[in-house]
């Protein structure tokens, strides 16, 4: 099965976590994700997601100068950021255990 | 951020942009910082800067990006139907008007109706590009089979050049041309209504707003619309108004020039003014009676106007008295000429002249009867008839003849 067309849904969640862990600038983001194991997130949906949660008012955006060049735009999580995340991560884990438990029953 | 783009990644970007052009301005410029930072580590990542090819590979054409990130954001659909179907006639006659215009503004030199027409017409083109625009990017240029053709090629001949080459080139260059444009536009065009001071503060309020709209133009696009054709009209105006200033001449001179050469003397014509024949200049003339005895004559054209020659004889030609009031023209032929001595050279002071005819008169064709001098041989030689012929003296009258033809010949020019 194709993991890009199941990121779709879950890109969200997926940037609110690596976010969770610390701000980041876009491609930091793409980073922490790969590294994460979602090695086929495309990169514009990544900036994509991070202007969408940002325009929903979940994300902080502040601009730092970088000693290896042009300036970087920082996303943080905010207030409302972390409670998307919280909130979020409810639904995931319900619909998650929901799969699960359909699989399995599926399975045998 | 985006000036730290150059090359392929910076057209990718602009590609990108046009993508997106149908969102709000302040949204755009926010994705597209983020966009800009995202292909500058991109580009970071490899050790060259990377090409077109290499940067579809790595994130898919512009449009497939433009697209996902159009998705992920949430971004209305493009409305793309609406504005092409309504853009595209618009656009086609912007291009086409862009394109006469200037040429017509180039040949204004023939007569100014051209200089208004082209003007109106570049009006026009800036007319229908806001049209075609109506929210995109003039990158829509690009997109027509032609126009990306083009593109490709322009894009391989900028590889050719090496890249920090290429930056220095632009970030050195796009001002200087920007002061250049800006001074020449100005300056020729107060030149045309008011004095040099009036050029001069023209040219110096042409450079300023000629900066300012490059800069304008460097973070909203849709300015090209005015840019490109005046930067068209620009290329042409520039290198002819500065090889018009070469050559002495003067930006008025462009509009002005041509009544200038009318009702001048013609300076170009070496013998306009003189006796001439065929183009010759006719220095003397020895006038045979028909009989072939040189005559003395005075010369007059068909109004009476004394045909005049400049006296050449010794007094004429060396000049001894400048004050003396005898004429340097005279209508009497023929005139004595300095005859050079036996080592071909003339002086001052041993000068010798003579209105004797330096060659032998061909017979005179057989036009009057015949007296026991002449063995007329009807061939060559002219033979006016009286009607044309001035005045002789009596002496050179023939006694039986009762109408004197002259026979007139022009001395060969030396």
């Amino acid at each position: 099965m194709d993991t890009s067309q199941l990121l779709k849904g879950v890109l969200d969640l997926a940037v609110l976590a690596v976010l969770r862990d610390g701000d980041g600038y876009g491609y930091d983001v793409l980073r922490r994700l790969r590294s994460a194991g979602l090695e086929d997130v495309a990169d514009a949906s990544v900036y994509g997601t991070l202007r969408r949660l940002f325009a929903a008012g979940a994300l902080t955006s502040y601009v730092q100068p970088s000693e290896e060049g042009p300036h970087r735009k920082y996303y943080g999580l905010n207030k409302i950021g972390r409670d998307l995340l919280a909130e979020s991560t409810k639904t995931w884990n319900h619909f998650a255990d929901t799969m699960s438990v359909l699989l399995i029953e599926e399975a045998t | 951020m985006n000036s730290t783009l150059t090359g392929a990644v910076a057209v990718y970007l602009a590609q990108v942009r046009a993508e997106l052009s149908d969102l709000p301005p302040g949204e755009l410029e926010d994705v597209l910082d983020d966009v800009s930072g995202h292909l500058a580590e991109v580009a970071a990542e490899s050790e060259a800067e990377p090409t077109a090819e290499a940067l579809q590979d790595r994130l898919g054409t512009p449009r497939q990006y433009a697209d996902e990130l159009r998705t992920a954001a949430g971004y209305p659909p493009r409305a793309e139907q609406s504005s092409d179907q309504a853009g595209w006639p618009a656009l086609r006659w912007g291009l086409i008007a862009a394109t006469v215009g200037p040429f017509l503004v180039v040949i204004g030199g023939i007569s100014p109706v051209f200089i208004l027409l082209g003007l109106i017409t570049l009006f026009g083109a800036a007319f229908f590009g806001v049209r075609a625009l109506h929210g995109n990017d003039p990158r829509i240029v690009l997109e027509t089979a032609q126009g990306q053709r083009l593109a490709a090629s322009i894009r391989n001949l900028v590889d050719q050049i090496p890249p920090n080459l290429r930056h220095e080139l632009v970030s050195i260059g796009q001002p200087v041309w920007w002061v250049a444009r800006g001074v020449v536009g100005g300056g020729g065009f107060f030149a045309l209504f008011g004095a040099g001071a009036v050029a001069v503060v023209g040219a110096l309020a042409g450079a300023a707003v000629s900066v300012w709209i490059g800069r304008r133009t460097q973070q909203d696009r849709r300015w090209l619309w005015y840019v490109v054709p005046l930067n068209v009209v620009a290329t042409v105006i520039v290198p002819a108004w500065l090889a018009f200033s070469f050559v002495g001449g003067s930006a008025y001179g462009l509009f002005g020039g041509y009544n200038d050469y009318r009702g001048s003397s013609g300076t170009d014509y070496a013998y306009a003014s003189g006796l001439t024949m065929d183009g010759n200049r006719i220095e003397n003339i020895y006038p045979f009676d028909e009989q072939g005895r040189q005559v003395k004559v005075r010369l007059y054209d068909q109004d009476g106007k004394p045909l005049k020659v400049e006296i050449q004889d010794c007094v004429g030609y060396w000049g001894t008295d400048p004050s003396s009031t005898r004429p340097s023209e005279s209508n009497q032929f023929p005139q004595a000429m300095i005859l050079p001595d036996s080592e071909g050279n003339t002086s001052a002071d041993n000068c010798k002249d003579s209105d004797k005819a330096p060659f032998i008169p061909p017979a005179a064709p057989v036009s009057s009867p015949p007296t026991a001098t002449t063995t007329p041989t009807p061939s060559a030689g002219t033979s006016t008839k009286p009607s044309t012929t001035p005045t002789t003296s009596p002496s050179a009258s023939a006694p039986n003849s009762p109408r004197p033809s002259v026979t007139l010949t022009i001395s060969p020019t030396r």
